[in-house]
């Protein structure tokens, strides 16, 4: 399993230190995984986007249906995309800031198999019909213990490496990435108490009903947003934003503050999905205030990427990395301004159940957690291979396309939902309702249509990021090969 | 290195922690932003006052009820409660300027005939305005929005073809009790030529060029005892309204696409292979899901969109 050992000898003098050192090869797999579940998972957003606005491209086909593939699509780029990114950047970080071997190359390499498993075996359950009906939890009984396990052997793995550093201290990123492996095992495992219908039966019984079981949901639900769409990705910004600028993180008493406060504060706000409903309304209360209460700690994070860039603005002139990674902070900022806005209960009468929610959780997904992936892979990954980047040119048509995809995105699905929201509520002058849902539904094709063209945009942008690295890890490929033989036809002359 | 020359550069700066990662990872120690200081402490004021005004907090079975409250009716009598969200929507449907507005008219134009109703300008904008989302709700599934049906199953709404019947009487009770429309299929009485010859008839009936050896034949069919077609739609083929059974002439058809038929015998076969397999179709009723008045709405509005008689 140790494949490292393997490249070490051929690779180039200067990272033969870091390649024996550290455990690249399971870094290396998980980074081209991203790539390719980031290729089909957008791919089944745009396709899935595709349908609202013209339905008759399901096809009448049951598998490729939208209700059976938006899960497809949520599972392959949060989990596949967004999983195996951070995967491979944490395991990059704790190596490189703990100066220590990942523990255990076979159990690394077991999370990598384990959680590439359960997401195909997801996906492909998905488009059968079977599903928990959990949003963003989809996964049947048997699948959730797979996952179960891989997490739990990702902990061991994670918390080992810390313990071995021979740094004094653990850097901030690694909080971050820790309190987003010790939270998702929580979430991951409350959200799926459930009793199996039997053995070989895919479906199960939730422990809970009612309204107990939908806030239960979306404890979870909420809560992978605030720890594996944030925290871990403010992770993955604590090293590639100072790496990539080369300058120090802007303040450390900032990040302990806004650490504590965000993980803190994240745990009682999942309830706002639900305003408006059976929910008790002294739950309700608590979930909007603590909403907006964590603004400012989301900020936090906004303010200590962008600052380190301080005195050293120009390098977005010069850097399309950097564009992606100060960007990708920027929507953080709007998306955490957004959020506690809407979850204000009178905002939340208008913005909830219209695709105002769909454009909120897109800008965090494509903006924040997207753009600071793409910036992170970049980095990282001609760092791996020990190569330069195929082209920067086109990570800056990448970078592009992809900022006009979200633009388009947010924007249609902003006049799709404050649209529809004002249309559902509003009265002629008789103190009829003034529209009918069908109506509203009528009013919803255009957003749509413009939606789908944002989409393809970011996905054409997703399709020049896999040709870019696929050129650069073939020359980094190529090169190894290179040095293989130089070294070979050394020790025959010998 | 290379931070250390930045911070030359920039003497502006604070000094670091003294930790260093992986080559070159710093932290500047800088203080808390002021402005995000003092905005972390102002949603801290937010959070309290509205604490203070609404429902909270959890203490052992009850909660924290806040000093806001509703005013609303309960049994005849006035009632005041702590905000909560079933409150606020009694108070709304009771005292609501949109609600209040709506029942009145409601109140207003369901206490007038329909003879009053259809002729009364505000009293019909009314209708329109309040059964268009009634029937978006209840109707159109079926209907479709616009009430123009769907060939071949659902009966179109805006033409002056009524099987039960269109006066407002038999709107409304259609809308109360619905209705199940049934016609036997000829399969086992009627042999291929016949259903041809039968449906050659009701063709001619329409006005389309049909063989006039074979329409005579169907006539025979139709009104004698081998049919017995015109015991539910007549002699003259007028239909019966108490029978649901259409009308044969008037070249309206609802079940059968004879329209968008591409020549004239796909047309008679369409109608023949109809006759054989006989159809049955139900309206459900709506007397147990919907009041008197929003039936009265719909009835005037159903009425008003395809020419009622």
């Amino acid at each position: 399993m140790s494949q490292a050992a393997t490249t070490a000898g051929a690779a180039p003098a200067a990272s033969v230190a870091s390649t024996e050192q550290y455990n690249y090869a399971i870094i290396k797999r998980f980074a081209i995984a991203a790539v390719l579940w980031g290729v089909f998972g957008m791919a089944a957003g745009v396709w899935i986007a595709s349908q609202l606005a013209f339905p008759f491209l399901n096809f009448d086909i049951a598998q490729i249906t939208f209700g059976r593939f938006r899960p497809v699509h949520t599972t392959a780029v949060i989990f596949g995309f967004g999983g195996n990114a951070l995967f491979a950047t944490s395991y990059y970080v704790v190596q490189r800031t703990c100066q220590a071997r990942l523990f255990s190359d076979s159990l690394a390499s077991f999370t990598f198999y384990g959680w590439n498993l359960a997401l195909i075996l997801g996906v492909l359950s998905y488009t059968m019909g079977i599903t928990q009906g959990r949003e963003y939890a989809e996964f049947n009984w048997q699948i959730d213990i797979i996952i179960l396990v891989v997490w739990v052997a990702y902990f061991v793995v994670y918390l080992m490496t810390l313990l071995r550093r021979t740094q004094p201290h653990i850097y901030v990123a690694n909080w971050f990435f820790m309190a987003f492996i010790l939270a998702t095992a929580l979430l991951h495992i409350f959200n799926n108490l459930e009793v199996p219908v039997g053995l070989f039966h895919p479906h199960s019984y939730p422990l809970f009903s009612g309204v107990q079981d939908a806030m239960r949901q979306w404890w979870y639900g909420h809560n992978a947003v605030g720890f594996f769409l944030t925290a871990a990705f403010l992770g993955m910004m604590y090293y590639f934003v100072p790496k990539q600028a080369g300058r120090p993180i802007y303040s450390y008493k900032l990040s302990i503050i806004h650490f504590w406060a965000l993980v803190f504060l994240y745990m009682w706000v999942g309830a706002h999905h639900l305003h408006w409903t059976a929910l008790p309304d002294w739950v309700s209360t608590l979930a909007a205030t603590f909403s907006i209460l964590l603004l400012l700690p989301s900020w936090g994070g906004m303010i200590n990427g962008i600052m380190t860039l301080s005195g050293a603005w120009d390098k977005l002139r010069t850097d399309p990395i950097m564009l992606f990674l100060i960007t990708a902070l920027a929507f953080y900022g709007m998306s955490t301004f957004e959020g506690p806005m809407m979850s204000l209960k009178s905002v939340n009468a208008l913005s909830h159940y219209t695709d105002w929610t769909v454009g909120h959780v897109h800008s965090g997904a494509l903006g924040w957690v997207a753009m600071i992936s793409f910036g992170s892979l970049y980095h990282l990954i001609p760092r791996l291979w020990n190569v330069n980047l195929y082209s920067l040119k086109l990570v800056y048509v990448h970078f592009f396309l992809a900022t006009i995809g979200i633009v388009l995105y947010i924007t249609a699905m902003w006049v799709a939902g404050i649209g529809q929201g004002l249309m559902l509520r509003a009265f002629d002058q008789y103190g009829n309702l003034a529209y009918t849902f069908t109506e509203s539904v009528v009013f919803l094709h255009k957003p749509y249509v413009v939606r789908a063209i944002g989409g393809g945009f970011f996905l054409v942008g997703m399709l020049i990021m896999a040709f870019n690295i696929a050129m650069t890890v073939r020359s980094g490929i190529k090169a190894e090969a290179r040095e293989a033989q130089a070294a070979s036809a050394e020790a025959r002359t010998a | 290195m290379s931070t250390q020359d930045n911070r030359e550069k920039d003497p502006n700066q604070v000094e670091t922690t003294g930790h260093v990662w992986d080559d070159n990872l710093q932290e500047y120690n800088n203080p808390l932003p002021r402005w995000w200081l003092w905005g972390f402490y102002a949603t801290i004021v937010f959070a309290l006052v509205y604490w203070l005004l609404y429902p909270a907090w959890p203490i052992g079975d009850s909660f924290t009820k806040g000093f806001n409250t509703i005013t609303f009716e309960q049994n005849g009598e006035e009632r005041t409660m702590h905000w909560n969200t079933r409150a606020l929507l009694a108070r709304d449907m009771q005292t609501g300027t949109y609600a209040v507005r709506q029942r009145e008219m409601l109140e207003q134009v369901a206490a007038q005939d329909y003879e009053t109703i259809l002729q009364d300008a505000e009293s019909m904008s009314f209708v329109n305005a309040y059964a268009q989302g009634s029937f978006g709700t209840w109707c159109a599934a079926c209907h479709q929005v616009g009430g123009a049906g769907v060939v071949g199953q659902y009966p179109n709404l805006r033409n002056d073809h009524w099987k039960w019947g269109g006066t407002v009487e038999q709107i409304e009770e259609t809308l109360h009790k619905g209705r199940l429309g049934y016609m036997p299929g000829y399969r086992d009485t009627l042999d291929g030529d016949q259903l041809n010859q039968v449906a050659a008839y009701v063709l001619s009936l329409n006005g389309y060029e049909v063989d006039t050896d074979a329409a005579d034949a169907g006539a025979r069919i139709f009104t004698g005892t081998d049919g017995g077609c015109f015991q539910c739609h007549g002699m003259d083929a007028q239909g019966l309204t108490s029978q649901g059974a259409p009308n044969l002439t008037n070249d309206l058809w609802g079940l059968i696409d004879v329209r968008g038929a591409d020549s004239d015998s796909e047309r008679q076969r369409l109608v023949a292979n109809f006759v054989r397999d006989g159809v049955q179709r139900e309206m459900p009723a709506f007397g147990d899901r919907l009041s008197d008045a929003e039936i009265k709405m719909l009835t005037a509005y159903v009425h008003s969109l395809g020419g009622g008689q």
